[in-house]
């Protein structure tokens, strides 16, 4: 604006300068503006009303998941003439903020998959339309399980089409070599048993001890069969757990580095073949198969009465400004909640259907590898996140039980000191 | 329009004197507007955020509000992150980092730099070797160090090897930090290398020459001749050092995630877990703007710095 106000230069031969640079500038202006339209315009938008826009979280390298994907818009493509199904990734660590960038241009996918644990987090940042009245209306409600239907305030969000848990693999050859004849059912005989694998030279168990989500996800079961629950956030009872498991480093059952392994990194151990146990998810068949040279076999995880395990997994919602949000959650109807679809899901990946008829599937109670898990979910499975916890609190409490579960592994505290400290903390994010 | 009848009627006042003025005026209008692009894009990548970042530090910010109006709460932020307790024991983690970081950093580039100062054909590899470290992306180079520094990592089969116990280089509580340290002095040292030995390159190889025939041993060359004269640069260099130190997350993100528990939270990994983690923009930001202080005060240290050496070349 200053420039606007100088002396106009009198003389002509100045003025052809002086217009170039202002040709640059104002080309300059124009292209920074153009760089910025740019960047709110890849916010995203979900086209044309016969386009159904799939945002997702699993990289190219996921190939079981990925090509999942393709088969469910294949799917909807052919039940669906005319209509287009675009799957976008967006990597893990971005696709929450990119979803609250669109949604707050009012913009944003049709369909979001999502890490069923935060439709909390996606609801509370207007992201989320609510599905109730699609939910009512759809024939095979019932069918659903209530774990696998997330509702924030009272109003659904998001529904899943499978769900992932937790299990306790074991490497039988370890296992006999140790003279141990059938896996544990019980936290004491998992604790013996990990004593006599270790006097016959073998390692015990690899687990999650990430300062962060996945370690919460991992402690949950140890921190319920101890008796802790988020609606009573007990210290006694988080102590009994930390105790236990900070014993097992300090004999030698669980490596101190399980501080640094994401969820990938100890089932990569456990095949490695010289450990007995693995605490691991229904995920991790196909790895299993084509990398543990040894024989094996997973049960439910070794819990009492008041044990709990996670039914986690991805989390489907429909984009608040999806263009067309009827079309949406038939996209949803006919891949995800269809019987077709979930027994795709369990082809593909693994996965244990949502849908009771489903999870009934004969081909699960046949294969060793998946009724585990599927007599899990009905014996221990729980809702992810716990009801228990305030909706905007979510984060706040994954990472601080994570870090305090972290810390114990690590010996950076004692079980006692941070039973205390996370159960002050944990008193402001339950309800 | 009126500074021009002005400037019209000045002319005509004192005909000698205007032209004069007005070519000076002239040529400081161009580097104005020649600045122009350069102000709008850092103006908007730069000024702008930093902004955002100040005012989200005195507002409550959540998932949840961030398009909303931003409720102010001044310090309120910063109370919470001292209460929470996280505070006091990042920024002891941060200074911690940041020391043996630049001592490292800056010693071990001086180290090489000297031993490269002759580069023959080896010299000349190890230099393209380390610009090579250098470039490569944090992420790539933690992923690696976590690799070597893992219980069954190369290193600790070394030190099996030759009898010696396994180190918890990444799961201790106290050496998770130090590691990392190292590993983040490791990955500077080849462009402080490269800034000093520019430096002492730029030495005349008289003076080397002329200290010989005085009959200064090597020590005393180093001492006398070499030290004095990339003191500036070092300064420069030191700045630089602490400043890339305090601002490291990514080493920390990929290595340890801040812990054991939360043994190797700084205060930029502090930040993010606020933010980005429990999505608290207003808590976060105000660690960041914690953070941004300390590195500012550097730079006007750096900048400071900078004006003098320019003014003694």
């Amino acid at each position: 604006m200053q420039f606007s106000a100088e002396p106009r230069p009198l003389r002509p031969p100045l003025r052809r300068p002086r217009r170039l640079v202002r040709t640059i500038a104002a080309a300059a202006a124009l292209a920074t503006a153009a760089l910025g339209l740019a960047a709110c315009s890849s916010g995203g938008s979900s086209g044309s009303s016969k386009t159904i826009t799939v945002w997702h979280y699993f990289s190219a390298s996921e190939k079981a998941q990925v090509g999942l994907m393709d088969t469910y818009a294949k799917l909807f493509e052919k039940s669906n003439p005319g209509v287009t199904v675009d799957n976008v990734y967006v990597p893990y660590d971005q696709i929450q903020s990119k979803v609250t960038a669109a949604a707050n241009a009012h913009q944003g996918p049709d369909i979001v998959v999502f890490n069923g644990a935060e439709a909390g987090t996606y609801a509370l940042a207007n992201t989320l339309l609510p599905i109730d009245s699609y939910l009512d209306s759809f024939a095979d409600a019932s069918q659903l399980s209530p774990s696998t239907i997330h509702k924030v305030e009272g109003k659904t969000y998001a529904v899943q089409g499978y769900v992932n848990l937790l299990g306790l693999w074991y490497n039988k050859d370890v296992l006999a070599k140790a003279g141990i004849a059938n896996p544990p059912t019980t936290m004491d005989e998992l604790t013996a048993d990990l004593a006599k694998v270790k006097a016959a030279g073998a390692d015990g168990i690899t687990l999650c001890g990430l300062p962060q989500g996945q370690g919460e996800w991992q402690a949950y079961p140890w921190l319920t069969d101890a008796g802790f629950s988020y609606q009573d956030p007990s210290a006694d009872a988080l102590a009994k757990a930390f105790t236990t498991i900070q014993d097992w480093v300090g004999k030698g059952y669980l490596s101190k580095e399980a501080v640094t392994w994401d969820q990938t990194v100890p089932f990569q151990k456990w095949e490695a073949g010289n450990v007995a146990f693995a605490e691991n998810g229904n995920w991790q068949i196909g790895s299993a198969k084509s990398d543990a040279k040894f024989n094996y076999g997973v049960v439910p995880m070794p819990l009492g009465p008041d044990g709990k395990v996670y039914l986690g997994g991805e989390g489907e919602g429909i984009g608040k400004y999806s263009k067309n949000p009827a079309l949406a959650w038939k996209y949803l109807e006919q891949t995800y909640l269809s019987t077709e679809g979930q027994l795709d899901a369990l082809k593909a990946v693994g996965s244990i259907p949502s849908r009771t008829d489903a999870a009934a599937d004969p081909s699960i109670a046949a294969d060793p590898l998946l009724k585990p898990f599927a007599d899990s979910i009905a014996k221990f499975g729980a809702s992810y996140p716990d009801p228990a916890v305030k909706p905007a609190s979510i984060a706040d409490l994954q990472l601080a039980v994570g870090q305090a579960w972290s810390g114990v592994i690590g010996q950076q505290s004692s079980p006692k000191d941070a039973a205390t400290q996370l159960a002050s903390k944990l008193a402001g994010y339950v309800s | 329009m009126t500074t021009m009848t002005d400037t019209r009627s000045t002319r005509a006042a004192s005909p000698d004197a205007a032209p004069l003025r007005r070519r000076r005026r002239r040529r400081f209008d161009r580097r104005w507007l020649g600045v122009l692009p350069a102000a709008v894009v850092l103006g908007a990548l730069a000024f702008y955020p930093l902004a955002q970042l100040v005012r989200m530090s005195v507002s409550a910010v959540t998932s949840a509000t961030l398009s909303l109006d931003w409720a102010f709460v001044g310090a309120g932020n910063w109370i919470k992150g001292w209460q929470e307790g996280d505070l006091p024991h990042a920024i002891v983690n941060t200074l911690v980092f940041v020391v043996i970081v630049t001592v490292l950093g800056l010693v071990g580039g001086l180290v090489a730099a000297i031993a490269l100062r002759r580069a023959g054909r080896m010299g000349a590899l190890l230099l393209g070797l380390m610009v090579f470290i250098w470039a490569l992306p944090p992420v790539v180079n933690g992923s690696v160090w976590k690799f070597l520094l893992a219980d069954a990592g190369l290193i600790n089969s070394v030190l099996h090897s030759v009898g010696l116990p396994s180190v918890p280089f990444l799961f201790d509580e106290h050496l998770a930090l130090v590691s990392v340290a190292l590993v983040n002095s490791w990955a500077i040292i080849p462009f402080n290398a490269l800034v000093f030995r520019a430096a002492i390159l730029g030495i005349p190889e008289e003076i080397f020459e002329a200290a010989q025939i005085d009959g200064a041993r090597p020590a005393q060359e180093l001492r006398y001749v070499l030290l004095p004269a990339v003191r500036p640069t070092s300064l420069v260099l030191a700045v630089l050092t602490v400043v890339y130190a305090f601002r490291s997350f990514d080493f920390i993100y990929v290595m340890t995630y801040g812990g054991p528990g939360k043994a190797t939270n700084t205060l930029p990994f502090l930040g993010y877990l606020q933010a980005f983690v429990r999505n608290d923009y207003g808590l976060g930001a105000s660690t960041a703007v914690l953070a941004a202080a300390f590195v500012l005060v550097l730079a006007v240290v750096y900048a400071r710095s900078v004006r003098r050496e320019e003014l003694e070349s």
